[in-house]
């Protein structure tokens, strides 16, 4: 019997692996032809396999497989070697679980080629391949093979060869994707939720307000967002996700929350929005707004009515005063201290006792205002008492009223604009009628005015709901049109006809067990947590061509377009192409990319994790995941994430320092984008950098200019021996040109970080060292550091560029070129982001451009290394690295890692350029520096140093000019902007990044047409972009047998 | 018209709509396990607490010079007297580890600290982005896995209802918790109380289960896979249901009893008042099974304080007292006390009641350990050098501390342990082998000294 396995690196198709291989279908025999991991003779296998799947017999090996594994294999892991506790010549012995998990483990380390070891006799591919057939079977029968689910994640989409996918000699093979549902991203959430519940969110640019979309927050709502994507440096979003029963779960709170926030705040808030809700909720609504308004005039007014109505005896059926008791005051013991709280503890203290209003509505009344403090205070009491509230609220008020009533004279005297007198202004008629006899129905003698209140309000209540009954449940039609409009609002499209019956039929029952407001909030759950929600849809529909492919249904692809783009909904454009039928041809597809691509009115925030640390800069007006592309590519937004230490930065504020670096890195990558040329040879060479800079030339020029115009006008002056008054005679230009917290106007104000003068020398020391050294100009940062807002925060960020803060050359048109740098990979946010908390990270950044640069792979850290760098006060972070991985069992991983890791020793842990390693231990401590960030003194301790090596090697460009020994990353970024490979292994990331999963063979062609378009146009991203989104790969669905 | 004050008021008292704790739905996939559970009881309070009142007033002159010096020390808290607020614990001594010298300065500090001081992370002022990670007390949960899994229990801000809350299942993840005893009450034993919510859940996943059942014919391949797994999903979380509204005949045996005034948020109860309720509360869903795991923010500087013993009819702020600013003419410190008084009568009502509840061979309170500890560190402005920690537990505890008062080495020096070491000590010694919880103290390593992993001198 021949079984085909179709499974391998040099994969032509799509993954069809789920399941039992043995009774798998081919689809295509012609795939199989010689690259698939081919044949497995039966024979191979013991006899005693049978030709069903049947897990419970026992694990036979054929002879002729022993003999493999026993001239491969048994030399290192047999019961004498075991190497790595692993041993193969008793797996017919062995429990399942344990024999599979081992299978599992040599099917990887043969499949990826990792075993045998290089320096190990390999066999030859037939062999390999045969191994191979037999564990995939063995695993297969079972169901337990692991392979076919690590081959969908991005990390090991290098498995494909490189040279096959760009050599041509697979451009015919037909590309495709599979029809596939595609789960939301942690970004498609928040975008969903955000349009579902009408959210705004603002942003900034270029020092404007502006709507934008983006962000994870909703007013006044929390929710969890169950779709996170892994925080890693590379492609994070990927359709190879399901949902599981967390992510229900997490959407179960969700929708409920949602639903609530609906029905209690967006619908009155907002009659167009879900206008079918206020019609099935209106006479509710009116009732409610009826008894609020009559409860809201009783609560304000009801001892006048009362007295209106019971005239003289109103007073007789009022409950008999008693005040409440007081502790009283001790004394303090001798020497014990008492600060008595602030008046504006206190106050807050009498409005959440809910006792403010009447305290200062009777302070305005003439005939109360001028009353003694005892009588006036009895006064309120009395009010309080007889509207029944709590003893121990009065008693909170008394006893604030005891020991603050001055106090809260003295507030009223200073703010009286802020208080308005209660001016009585009865209900109409009608309501006031009712209310009056309301209450003559239910007075009775003794009785709080609160209690009459609420006989008064549940008489009212009782009647309205009889109403409601007698109104019967909300029609089917308006059920209907609610059905309608959530589905709409929801799912963004009008349910079938099936579907609307099947949701009327359980509205229905909703309402007859849950009431209205409860069915209608179960409903909005209901299409929160129905499938098409949370996944996208991608299917092919009509007809199929000769290889079994679909185009994309037109709604589908308005989804895949508009999400490969950004994260919102497709927008009007993409709406009215489904709808007139104009999203049917790759011209189609073309013309709506190019369209979103050169759209510029829309802005999106960046980073919503920027966005919470108040960097509302940080947006773009291109579509927002191309940039994206870029962030998850170099993985430099990681640097927010790693934990520094402040001191070692030189200075505080080390957050806004990082948040600004992170922000200004989008900006670089931004105005690389919008060029649109060369761009991955400019990401990987430019040498123009944003730092401290919004990029707005005119308004940086500006600001600057502000600064060195105070500098030339008082630098002459002896000003660190000026009095406040002699701010006086330079009014005008104080005035004319401003400097924080210095207003000659108001010469005695006074904040935090001190009063006027003080505050003017203290910007005027920060001015001076910024510009009293030939500087050219200052960079724009407010003039001393105090609390608020700055004009820019995170003016420190200049310190991963090695500029110091007392002297600083600083550019005001950028970008600019920056000493030392060249590319991302030489910017202090990619650096960090790939640096360890103290030390430099040589192996992961050599990882980094091996696999996203150089399409190479490196297996998994074997899980018997403990990769840990030994301490050694006397050598560098790469001599003691060295010694421990450049052994023989360390290096045949490593040679691929550290040398092109090395070269950025140039740089430390937080980006800055360096000749020189401290060898920051304290018995090499030098010089010690103090501890506390100040604007212009380095905290950092001095230390002892050694010269740092920045050597290192390029080898796998496949370029012999290019590859061979560097001497720095600068060096390194040149070769690597030069390099074919590095370019086709951006666009093979690219692939990955727009189309959600691995590449194949057969988007070869994809992939050559990519790399031409690329060409082609100068170097375009966009072209890229269009070329892959218009590619057979991304247009063409197959559906997927079982 | 609704404002926005309205709604926020209203849905938070509208829990009937929740059909569900959310912190339940959060441990979904935890499954039920088999033995004694351990239980974990975290109180957080707010505003500090200073490493001096928990210090012994009758150290020896050598303990004393070691403890004021901060050098470590261990002493054997049955020959010595507790500082005066912890008397209400005098009996329970062999029980209690008054644990000295952890730093926590990877976590926010200074007046709040958010989740960070249970996730070891910068909090970035209380932003969902900045939740780095499970905090340690759903950590514990997925290894004692319960019908609710974790339930967190509030009284910061004076709110009532159900709000958000300071834990964390996972990354970017707020829990919510129950603000007042009324709310925790309804919602725990919502099945005894109201089986019509759970069950009008039930109703609408049937339906889901149903319509995406249908889609199942027109789909093939991996789409046919994902589609059935999405159904399962449905029918775990109506099995799970199921087995509440099951268990509703042995949870009305524990069904707390509350006083009318902690109706609709217990506005004019008294904190004794709250505070005993909701420990009612708590103990009653630990008797119940309904969870292992509770974290309770007994406090933090927005709650307001009544009826305490010497200003029992003052509103008193705990934000004003950490200035030293005081109320009724009682002095700041007195107040505090106070205040730490009454968390202590609560820790004791726990231990009390748990130790009169059978389990197994012994009781409950064996398998249980309380922790009491600042939400920032040692002062109302802590920097987290200082995280002084009260801990309580029973017999069977996996760790060696009992019965004493153990100060470990200040921050920065050679032996020093982070909150970080101590939160990896409760996952070790309870099956989770993770080899460090939380982010790395920057000074420990600046200085290159260890500080990943557990106690070592904690492990039984």
């Amino acid at each position: 019997m021949v079984v085909f396995i179709t499974m391998g690196v040099e994969e032509f198709g799509q993954p069809i692996l789920k399941g039992n291989f043995l009774t798998r279908k081919i689809g295509k025999v012609s795939w199989i032809a010689s690259v698939f991991v081919a044949i497995l003779l039966i024979s191979m296998m013991g006899s005693a396999r049978s030709e069903e799947a049947d897990s419970t017999r026992a694990f036979l090996i054929s002879k002729k497989t022993t003999d493999l594994l026993d001239s491969h294999c048994y030399d290192c892991h047999d019961g004498d070697t075991q190497k790595g506790d692993i041993r193969l010549d008793n797996l017919a012995d062995l429990e399942n679980p344990k024999r599979l998990d081992l299978l599992n483990r040599m099917q990887e380390q043969l499949y990826f080629k990792h075993m045998p070891p290089k320096r190990k006799k390999q066999p030859s591919e037939e062999e390999r391949k045969a191994i191979l057939a037999v564990l995939s079977a063995e695993l297969g029968v079972h169901g337990a093979s692991t392979l076919e689910g690590k081959l969908e994640k991005p990390e090991f989409g290098n498995y494909v060869d490189h040279e096959k996918l760009f050599s041509g000699d697979y451009a015919d093979l037909p590309g495709f994707t599979n029809d596939r549902r595609w789960l939301i991203s942690e970004y498609i959430f928040n975008a969903k939720f955000q349009r579902l519940l009408e959210n705004r969110t603002q942003g900034k640019r270029k020092g404007e307000r502006l709507t934008v979309f983006g962000g994870s927050k909703i007013r006044d709502l929390s929710l969890t967002n169950p779709f996170l994507l892994p925080n890693v440096s590379g492609v994070r979003y990927y359709a190879n996700e399901d949902l599981t029963g967390g992510h229900l779960s997490s959407m179960l709170t969700n929708a409920q929350k949602t639903s609530q926030y609906i029905t209690g705040y967006l619908v009155k808030r907002n009659s167009k929005y879900l206008p079918a809700i206020n019609e099935i909720m209106a006479l509710d609504d009116q009732h409610e707004a009826t008894l609020s308004s009559r409860r809201a005039f009783l609560k304000n007014f009801i001892a006048r009515l009362c007295s209106e109505l019971y005239g003289s005896r109103h007073q007789s059926f009022l409950p008999a005063f008693a005040p409440v008791e007081l502790k009283s005051v001790k004394e303090l013991a001798e020497g014990e201290k008492y600060k008595k709280a602030p008046f504006h503890v206190a106050q807050n203290m009498l409005k959440g006792l809910e006792g403010d209003a009447t305290v200062y509505q009777f302070l305005l009344e003439p005939q109360h205002e001028g009353k003694p403090d005892e009588e006036f205070r009895e006064l309120c009491e009395r009010t309080w008492f007889y509207f029944g509230d709590h003893e121990r609220k009065i008693q909170g008020r008394m006893t604030i009223l005891r020991d603050y009533l001055p106090d809260i004279r003295e507030n009223l005297i200073k703010n009286r604009r802020k208080f308005k007198p209660l001016v009585y202004k009865p209900l109409d008629e009608a309501e006031m009628q009712i209310i009056r006899a309301s209450i003559k129905r239910h007075r009775k003698k003794g009785d709080h005015y609160g209690a009459l209140i609420e006989r008064c309000v549940t008489e009212w209540e009782d009647g309205f709901e009889k109403e409601r009954i007698a109104a019967g449940p909300p029609s089917d039609d308006l059920l209907s049109t609610l059905i309608e409009q959530l589905s709409v609002q929801i799912l963004e499209r009008s349910p079938d006809a099936g579907e609307a019956d099947q949701y009327l039929a359980l509205s229905k029952s909703y309402v007859s067990k849950l009431g209205k407001l409860k069915a209608i909030q179960k409903l909005i759950q209901t299409f929160i947590l129905s499938s098409e929600f949370v996944y996208r849809q991608e299917f092919g529909a009509g007809e199929a061509d000769e290889h079994g492919r679909r185009l994309l249904s037109p709604r589908d692809a308005s989804y895949a377009i508009t999400y490969a783009l950004t994260d919102q909904s497709p927008d009007e454009e993409l709406v009215k192409a489904v709808a007139d039928g104009k999203l049917k041809t790759r011209e189609d597809y073309r013309r709506e990319v190019l369209r979103i691509l050169a759209k510029r009115d829309r802005h999106y925030l960046i980073d919503p994790i920027l966005a919470d640390k108040n960097y509302q800069e940080n947006t773009t007006n291109a579509a927002i995941r191309k940039l994206r592309f870029i962030r998850e590519f170099f993985g430099y937004p990681a640097a927010i994430t790693i934990f520094k230490d402040e001191k070692r930065f030189g200075g505080d504020r080390l957050g806004n320092a990082t948040s600004r670096l992170l922000s200004e890195t989008d900006r670089t990558v931004e105005h690389i984008l919008e060029n649109d040329q060369n761009v991955f040879e400019e990401l990987l060479t430019t040498e123009k950098f944003f730092v401290y800079h919004d990029g707005d030339n005119e308004r940086m020029q500006a600001a600057s200019d502000r600064i060195k115009r105070i500098f030339d006008h008082f630098k002459d002056l002896d000003w660190q021996n000026f009095k406040k008054e002699d701010l006086l005679d330079h009014k005008e230009f104080l005035k004319e040109v401003k400097m924080r917290s210095v207003d000659p106007d108001k010469l005695d104000a006074r904040n935090r970080q001190g009063n006027t003068i003080q505050l003017f020398k203290k910007s005027m020391e920060t001015i001076t060292a910024r510009l009293n050294k030939g500087q050219k100009a200052a960079a724009p940062y407010d003039l001393y550091r105090g609390y608020g807002n700055d004009f820019m925060n995170g003016y420190n960020v200049s310190k991963f560029f090695n500029f110091r803060m007392d002297n600083w050359n600083y550019e005001t048109i950028q970008p600019a070129k920056v000493a030392h740098r060249k590319g991302l990979l030489t910017h202090p946010a990619w650096l960090i982001a790939h640096a360890q908390n103290t030390e430099t990270d040589p192996v992961h950044r050599g990882k980094w451009v091996r696999e996203k640069l150089l399409a190479g792979t490196i297996p998994n850290i074997p899980i018997t290394v403990d990769a840990v760098i030994p301490e050694d006060h006397d050598k560098t972070l790469r001599d003691r690295l060295a010694g421990a991985t450049e052994t023989k069992y360390c290096w045949k991983c490593h040679e691929h890692m550290n040398p092109l890791g090395y070269p950025f020793e140039s740089y430390d842990d937080f980006g800055r350029f360096r000749l020189e390693e401290s060898l920051e231990y304290p018995n090499k401590l030098i010089k010690k520096s103090p501890d506390k960030g100040q604007l212009l003194i380095d905290t950092r301790d001095v230390y002892e140093t050694h010269p740092v090596n920045s050597k290192g090697y390029l080898k796998g460009t496949g370029e012999e000019s290019l590859d061979g020994e560097v001497k720095d990353a600068i060096d390194l970024a040149e070769r690597l902007g030069k390099s074919r490979r590095v370019r086709q292994s951006m666009i093979r990331h690219a692939f990955r990044y727009f189309m959600g999963r691995n590449e194949f063979l057969s988007d070869s062609k994809t992939l050559i047409e990519a790399e031409q378009a690329y060409l082609k146009n100068g170097g375009s991203f966009d072209a890229v972009i269009v070329s892959l989104l218009t590619s057979d790969s991304f247009i063409y669905r197959k559906s997927i047998e079982n | 018209m609704t404002s926005r004050r309205d709604f926020l008021r209203t849905s938070a008292l509208g829990g009937g709509a929740m059909a569900l704790a959310p912190s339940f739905n959060q441990l979904f996939a935890a499954s039920s396990g088999a033995g004694v559970p351990k239980r974990f009881i975290f109180i957080r309070k707010s505003s500090g607490i200073r490493p001096l009142e928990m210090a012994l007033r009758d150290f020896s002159a050598k303990d004393k010079a070691l403890d004021e010096k901060k050098e470590p020390l261990q002493v054997d808290l049955a020959k010595h007297e507790l500082p005066k607020w912890l008397r209400g614990l005098d009996a329970h001594k062999e029980h209690m580890t008054i644990l000295q010298g952890l730093s926590a300065k990877m976590s926010e500090n200074v007046h709040y600290s958010f989740s960070s001081v249970m996730g070891c992370f910068k909090s970035n002022r209380n932003t969902l982005s900045a939740i780095k990670r499970a905090t340690i007390d759903f950590e514990l949960a997925k290894l004692f896995p319960s019908p609710f899994g974790h339930v967190e229990l509030s009284f910061a801000g004076g709110r009532t209802g159900i709000v958000s809350g300071y834990s964390a299942s996972a990354p970017q993840t707020r829990n919510y918790c129950y603000a007042d005893p009324d709310t925790a009450r309804s919602e725990l034993f919502k099945s005894v109380l109201n089986p019509e919510a759970v069950n009008s859940d039930n109703d609408m996943l049937s339906f889901l289960q149903s319509k995406e059942g249908r889609k199942i014919g027109g789909i093939k391949g991996p789409e046919k896979r994902r589609q059935e797994t999405h159904l399962e999903s449905i029918e775990a979380i109506r099995e799970r249901n199921k087995k509440l509204i099951a268990i509703s005949g042995s949870l009305a045996k524990h069904l707390p009893e509350l006083a009318p005034v902690h109706a609709n948020g217990g506005a004019n109860a008294s904190t004794p008042e709250k505070q005993a309720a909701m420990t009612d509360v708590l103990i009653s869903a630990l008797k119940a099974g309904l969870t292992n795991v509770v974290t309770y923010t007994i406090d933090d500087l927005g709650t307001p304080i009544t009826g305490l013993p010497g200003n029992e009819t003052d509103r008193v702020g705990i934000h004003p007292l950490g200035h030293d600013e005081a109320f009724g003419g009682v002095p700041a410190w007195k107040t505090r006390e106070q205040i730490r008084i009454s968390h202590v009568n609560q820790i004791n009502t726990i231990v009390e009641e748990l130790k009169q509840t059978p389990e197994g061979s012994g009781t409950m309170f064996d398998n249980t350990m309380i922790m009491y500890f600042p939400e920032n560190g040692e002062t109302h402005h802590g920097v987290g050098k200082e995280s002084p920690f009260l801990i309580m537990a029973g017999n069977n505890c996996n760790l060696d501390i009992a019965g004493r008062y153990i100060r470990l080495p200040y921050l920065g020096n050679e032996g020093h342990k982070t909150l970080g070491n101590w939160y990896t000590t409760l996952l070790n010694a309870h099956g989770n082998p993770m080899e460090h919880y939380g982010d790395l103290d920057l000074e420990m390593a600046r200085k290159k000294l260890d500080q990943t992993g557990s106690i070592k001198l904690f492990m039984a």
